[in-house]
């Protein structure tokens, strides 16, 4: 899943281990999301959210929307 | 070392820990067992002795499967994956060795031998399987 988690990461100035362990999980995993090797379970996703402060369809994008249903909002 | 590079956490050092436990304990019932501590052993005996040397190797399957349970969803996933493809991998192996050695005199393999053939199935398909997905 595609993902702004090095970006955001990397204005924070966090490594994968810091925001590993401000999530709750392995530094690996957060690797993982950022090869876009491991989809985040909604759960994951929300801790990563409030962490960052922003909603989750701020950090992962929606694989299931399309460019054009999204103009429509 | 964990079945997923994961060495830093507590699940991992737990797996370390018991499973040198329980693979000590494999090995020192098998070393008595070759140097004939059990050699006068009759059976409902050697039916126990069996048992008590496979007890270990339960052990350590539960070991496995304790550290994905205590692991992120990440290495749990992902460990899972290639747990199901490695027990997949070794049970196509095992039957068609089965089916060889009831078709094509095929030397017998003992069937105590499915443990290390996972493994060795679990190392090959971890090559492959990189992604939970």
């Amino acid at each position: 899943m595609k993902n702004r988690l090095k970006m955001l990461r990397a204005e924070r100035n966090w490594t994968q281990d810091d925001l590993g362990k401000r999530v709750g999980v392995s530094r690996q995993a957060i690797n993982a999301l950022e090869t876009e090797k491991h989809d985040p379970s909604l759960d994951l996703a929300y801790r990563i959210s409030v962490e960052f402060g922003l909603p989750v369809e701020g950090i992962f994008e929606n694989p299931h929307e399309s460019p054009g249903r999204a103009s429509e909002r | 070392m964990p079945p997923v590079s994961h060495s830093s956490t507590t699940a991992a050092r737990n797996y370390r820990i018991r499973t040198a436990l329980f693979l000590s304990g494999y090995v020192a019932v098998n070393l008595a067992a070759i140097f004939g501590a059990f050699d006068d052993m009759k059976s409902p005996g050697t039916w126990v002795f069996s048992l008590v040397v496979a007890a270990p190797v339960v052990g350590q399957i539960w070991a496995l499967l304790a550290w994905m349970r205590d692991s992120d969803e990440f290495v749990r996933a992902l460990a899972a994956k290639r747990f199901i493809a490695a027990a997949g991998l070794a049970m196509a192996i095992a039957s068609a060795w089965g089916f060889m050695e009831l078709y094509a005199r095929a030397p017998h393999i003992s069937a105590a031998m499915i443990y290390p053939l996972f493994w060795v199935a679990f190392g090959c398909v971890s090559a492959f399987i990189h992604t939970t997905r």
